[in-house]
């Protein structure tokens, strides 16, 4: 019996040792291990032993076992790193070949740069109002001290619509300070962004239909210095630092003073083509609210200063994005709006 | 406008400025300038030479061989054509390399045998004026081998400002007002011009009668003895640089006035006027009269006439007539200068189409008080250039105008509050003296006494001061400051969450791509897709005959974009957030109602035949609309089969759905519509052959959706316990709808139905003729417990009887 359990162990072992894999090692330690295999068939027939022999045979055949248990998990554990590492060598790997696209759709390169503008606002307590793109001629001109026959009519080509002759599309997005004005009582801050319409050849630099962006302060102690900081702001946080600007005077009748802010082009030092070469560009048009445009909604121009700024979204955004045509904005052509 | 930097010059000294700093310096302080030129560059390489011997040509009459002092060591030798060429005359002479203007290089060259080093100029040559009846004799003073514009002091340097930034600047229309801005900023002096009338005559004055109040003022004054010519070169270099055209002296001299002090005037031949005078009036409907470009142009009652008794001699502020022009030989003049009604004079130039440099000046609305300094200042120049000249008589002077200046009282606390700059009122005092306006103490603020010309519709308010002191002491003084206040964050603005929420969903995994369209649609494009009989707010100036209706939706913009990007692209899937104008829902006002709406549009080869029942666009897009809704935080939308007319004349009228929710009340609102397209209009949106395509649209209103109640918060807890999953099919007649049998299946659940999907839908033989299955994947769940066989069992027992209450069978487990 001795013999037997030497031979068996002589045997399980070099079967142990010789499996190839570990469904082959399973199998295996199954024959061997299992309820049916020879080391149970053992350990079954040890009642019918002599009484002399049976603590020997079951010391042996437990030892057996145990080793052969051992020798199992061994074996396990050099298939296992072997197998690992036959999944960790990458002869079957192409790193040359390209991915599988992940698709999506896009949103129009305008609206990227106008969430832009609208969270740096939002951020210093703006309010997003909007105002109708088909305006009244009382909002879009008069309101603003721009009353019929000013020369200041001709400076934006206008698109009247028929009918009784009060209805123009709006030519720029002033009327919404007007419109706030009449309905919510200052403190406040507040944006506009949309379209307006002016009745423009289309070129590179020029489209009939583009988009402003409309800032009005109204408070007790808003100055110019407050407009500046304002604007600087906003233009540190687009273009991701600190820009210089300057202030000039600029005429917009619904302001007094008006002003031009150049800010510094950031894409050269001395002069390139997106500024022209002259190393600024012109960004916004701005300046204090105008007591009769204070007067028109009935605000308190003694109490109250304000001031008010308006700049287009489409020239912006042809700066962030470098875009040098602004009529792919309106074209709907997927190649364009692809790329966003 | 441009200015001349010499001509400034003659009203201020602005010594140790370069050009470029004048340049800033007015950007910075008063108008925009657009750029900076050197006037006439070639003048600087063509020279001044000395003709020192004249010899007629051996082979041709008309040309000369001369021999011309250069300074150099060897003199020229140059043929010339020109008639007037002599010995001992001075030249422009442009060497061999020297390019002309018009891009014409001097090189050596024989010239009928003969050789000729260079070219003797005439003043045409040079662009300088129109004569090329000879050359150019230069003074006999001019340095023998210096650069013309050296040897004549004529070098200048041109400013260009933009006319827009001067619109409200009339008194800038003028090279005073631009040096008087420069005095201003660079605190020098504005040198001083004398702009008193000379003593006249006592004969009669000119009658003049004003019939209209579109002339405030009219300044007429006869002149005598006067000798008609070319100008002095100083006159004609100044006009030169400031790109006009040198003519003759009348002509020349009445320009520089009004480029000097920015008020047009006119002369009138005095022997060509009635002896009834100037009548100034509007002219007569249908009226005719030819303008001085040769022009006969009809005339309506809102254009103003000068006339000579009753035959009009001038459109008054915009051009002179052909009748009143001042004949050779004629030396009794009558000079006029007027104040014309800005807004008449420019209506009248618009209609006309003849906008000129003294129209340009007029609708700005000049100084009233003007005219008689301008008149003053025209007949002085003329005496220092004609010292024999006379003023027979005293002016007249007519109209019902009035002096503008203005006193405004100013408080330095405004100027302070308004550009956040602290400034002493003596600071405040001193900006405003530069720009000479008279500063003294008031009451609590200082008295500003605003003169004339700067008092028109310029300089009327505080506020208006407080720009005049900002931008002369600087508006780089100005601390940029930070606002601070007592501020509650904006209100949610639920508008906005709800445009960025859609466009997120649906530019993400949707993938869809945003696209903006224009708002305005042409006829043809409403004609094509059906939608001319809609009332549209139209434009009376459209940009595109024809292209003048106000959009009332997006999606007809979309729709004309399939056709382009399925040329390109298998698979195109726009949308666009927009505004739509609906006249027939106006305010009292008249302002049209503005929609928002979301529209969608999904255009894709036909899906296979053999494909799974959604795999086409429409059932697509209806995921893509649900996601949507979800993801904005809206239920699934309830899908309804418009009963009666859709009025969505792109919509395929078979193939159309109401997109519903919920409203507040908890009523069914439809929000949208989702819809094939129109079969017709494939062919007319180019969408056949090779593009033949599936389309499906929908438009969803905003406005509706933000009236519509939102999918309640919270989750459904995840299952305790293990699920069973069936699939089950169910043949029925082609009248029972997947709602019904998605109903049964939840009835026999017995509230054990987790989800219910259908995965197929098969029509055949095996089915039965007029019937379909369909086959949903079941997930039954409890609760409570694990559910066991029999539970499943159990439902299938019952889904059995209730496919036969429906008239059909269970065909499967």
């Amino acid at each position: 019996m001795e013999d037997r359990i030497a031979q068996l162990g002589t045997d399980a072992r070099a079967r142990i040792a010789a499996a190839a894999d570990l469904e082959a090692l399973r199998c295996i330690e199954r024959d061997l291990l299992g309820k049916q295999g020879p080391l149970a068939e053992i350990l079954a027939s040890i009642p019918s032993l002599d009484k002399a022999e049976r603590p020997a045979v079951g010391r042996l055949a437990n030892v057996l076992k145990c080793e052969l248990l051992a020798v199992a998990a061994e074996r396990r554990e050099v298939l296992e790193a072997e197998l690992l590492a036959a999944e960790r060598s990458c002869e079957d790997f192409d790193p040359t070949l390209p991915a599988r696209p992940a698709r999506r759709g896009s949103l129009h390169p305008i609206t990227r740069v106008r969430r832009r503008v609208e969270d740096v606002f939002t951020s210093m307590g703006y309010r997003i109002l909007e105002g109708p793109q088909v305006e009244l001629d009382y909002y879009n001109f008069q309101a603003l001290n721009i009353p019929a026959d000013h020369p200041a009519r001709e400076m934006q080509d206008t698109f009247y619509c028929t009918g009784s002759g009060n209805l123009v599309m709006r030519t720029h997005t002033s009327p919404v300070q007007v419109r706030t004005m009449e309905s919510v009582e200052p403190p406040y801050r507040v944006i506009s962004l949309g379209r307006v319409f002016r009745k423009e050849e289309q070129d590179a630099t020029h489209d009939h239909t583009f988009h402003q962006v409309e800032g009005l302060v109204v408070g007790e102690d808003v100055t110019a210095g407050h407009l500046i900081g304002t604007l600087r702001s906003l233009l540190a946080h687009l273009f991701g630092r600190e820009l210089d600007t300057r202030l000039r005077p600029g005429y917009f009748p619904f302001v007094e003073p008006g002003f031009e802010l150049d800010v510094r082009c950031p894409f050269c030092e001395g002069g390139c083509r997106v500024c022209g070469r002259t190393s600024w560009i012109e960004f916004c048009g701005l300046g204090m609210v105008h007591p009769r445009v204070f007067a028109a909604s009935g605000v308190d121009s003694e109490r109250y200063t304000g001031f008010a700024f308006g700049f287009g979204l489409d020239r912006l955004t042809m700066m962030l994005l470098g875009i040098d045509d602004v009529r792919h904005f309106m074209a709907g052509d997927l190649r364009f709006l692809e790329q966003f | 406008m441009l200015i001349s930097t010499r001509w400034l010059g003659r009203h201020v000294d602005l010594g140790g400025l370069a050009p470029e700093d004048v340049a800033e310096s007015l950007t910075l302080s008063t108008a925009e300038v657009e750029g900076i030129t050197a006037f006439a560059p070639h003048l600087d390489d063509v020279r001044v030479g000395f003709v020192q011997t004249r010899e007629p040509h051996p082979d041709a009459d008309k040309l000369a061989v001369c021999t011309v002092d250069v300074g150099a060591e060897e003199p020229l030798q140059i043929v010339c054509g020109a008639p007037n060429v002599d010995a001992g005359q001075k030249v422009a002479v442009a060497e061999v390399g020297c390019v002309l203007p018009g891009e014409l290089k001097i090189k050596k060259a024989k010239i009928r045998g003969v050789p000729s080093t260079g070219m003797i100029c005439s003043v045409r040559e040079l662009e300088l004026g129109d004569e090329h009846d000879g050359i150019w004799v230069l003074d006999e003073d001019a340095a023998v081998g210096l650069g013309v514009a050296e040897a004549l002091d004529v070098r200048d340097t041109v400013i260009e400002i933009d006319n827009k930034s001067l619109t409200h600047r009339p008194d800038l229309w003028g090279h005073r007002g631009i040096a008087g801005e420069l005095a201003a900023i660079h605190g020098r002096e504005l040198l001083p011009l004398d702009l008193s009338l000379p003593p006249t005559g006592d004969g009669a004055s000119f009658p003049v009668r004003i019939d209209s109040v579109a002339c405030s003022r009219y300044v007429a004054l006869p002149v005598d003895g006067v000798r008609q010519g070319r100008s002095p070169d100083w006159l004609r270099f100044l006009l030169l640089a400031v790109g006009q055209r040198p003519l003759d002296l009348l002509v020349d001299l009445s320009n520089f006035v009004m480029l000097d002090l920015g008020q047009p005037n006119h002369l009138f031949d005095r022997g060509r006027l009635s002896a009834e005078g100037i009548v100034v009036r509007m002219a007569n409907a249908g009226e005719r009269t030819t303008t001085l470009d040769g022009e006969e142009r009809s005339l309506g009652e809102e254009d103003l006439l000068i006339c000579s008794g009753a035959e009009p001699v001038a459109l008054a502020g915009i051009m002179g007539g052909e009748g009143s022009k001042v004949l050779e030989g004629t030396s009794e003049l009558l000079l006029e200068v007027a104040h014309f009604d800005p807004v008449t004079v420019r209506r009248s130039a618009i209609r006309l189409g003849t906008r000129s440099d003294a129209s340009a000046r007029f609708e700005k609305g000049l100084d009233p008080a003007l005219p008689m300094e301008a008149a003053a200042h025209l007949v002085r120049t003329l005496t220092e250039l004609q010292p024999q000249i006379t003023l027979p008589a005293p002016p007249t002077d007519v109209g019902a105008w009035t002096d503008q200046s203005r006193e405004i009282d100013l408080r330095g606390e405004r100027v302070r509050r308004l550009l956040g700059l602290s400034l002493t009122d003596e600071e405040i005092a001193d900006s405003l003296r530069r720009l000479h306006f008279d500063v003294s103490a008031g009451e609590g603020a200082l008295r500003v006494a605003v003169p004339s010309r700067r008092a028109g519709k310029d300089v009327t308010l505080e506020e208006d001061l407080v720009e005049e002191v900002g931008r002369i002491v600087g508006y780089e003084r100005i601390p940029v400051r930070r606002l601070t206040a007592e501020i509650a964050p904006p209100p949610p603005d639920e508008r906005r969450a709800l445009v960025r929420g859609i466009q997120d969903r649906l530019s993400g995994g949707a993938r869809f791509h945003e696209v903006l369209t224009y708002s305005f649609l042409s006829d043809d494009a409403l004609a094509t897709l059906g939608l001319a009989d809609l009332p549209h707010l139209q434009l009376r100036n459209p940009v595109r005959e024809g292209e003048r209706s106000i959009r009332r939706s997006v999606l007809p913009g979309l729709l004309g974009l399939l056709e382009p990007n399925r040329r390109r692209r298998t698979d195109v899937r726009l949308f666009e957030v927009g505004e739509g104008y609906l006249p027939e829902r106006a305010s009292e006002r008249g302002e049209p109602a503005q929609v928002h709406e979301v529209a969608l549009v999904w255009a894709a080869p036909p899906a296979a035949a053999a494909a799974r029942f959604d795999a086409g666009c429409f059932a697509g897009l209806q995921g893509v609309v649900e996601d949507l809704l979800r993801g904005v935080g809206f239920d699934t939308p309830d899908w309804e089969v418009p009963d009666g007319e859709l009025n969505e004349p792109w919509a395929h009228p078979g193939r159309a759905l109401r997109v519903v929710l919920p409203d507040a009340s908890g009523a069914g609102r439809a929000v949208g519509v989702l819809a094939a397209l129109e079969p017709g209009l494939h062919r007319a949106l180019g969408l056949e052959g090779e593009l033949a395509s599936d389309v499906v649209a929908a438009r969803v209103s905003l406005d509706r959706l933000l009236e519509c109640s939102r999918r309640s918060a919270g989750y459904r807890p995840i299952p305790r316990y293990p699920a069973t999953k069936l699939d089950v099919a169910l043949a029925l007649g082609g009248e029972v709808g997947v709602g019904d049998c998605v109903a049964a299946i939840e009835r026999c659940g017995k509230g054990l139905v987790a989800s219910c999907e259908l995965f197929d839908v098969f029509c055949g033989e095996s089915v039965g003729a007029g019937r379909r299955s369909m086959a949903f994947h079941v997930v039954l769940a409890s609760p409570e417990r694990t559910l066991g066989e029999a539970d499943g069992r159990k439902f299938l027992r019952r889904l059995e009887r209730a496919a036969a209450d429906l008239g059909g069978e269970l065909r499967s487990e």
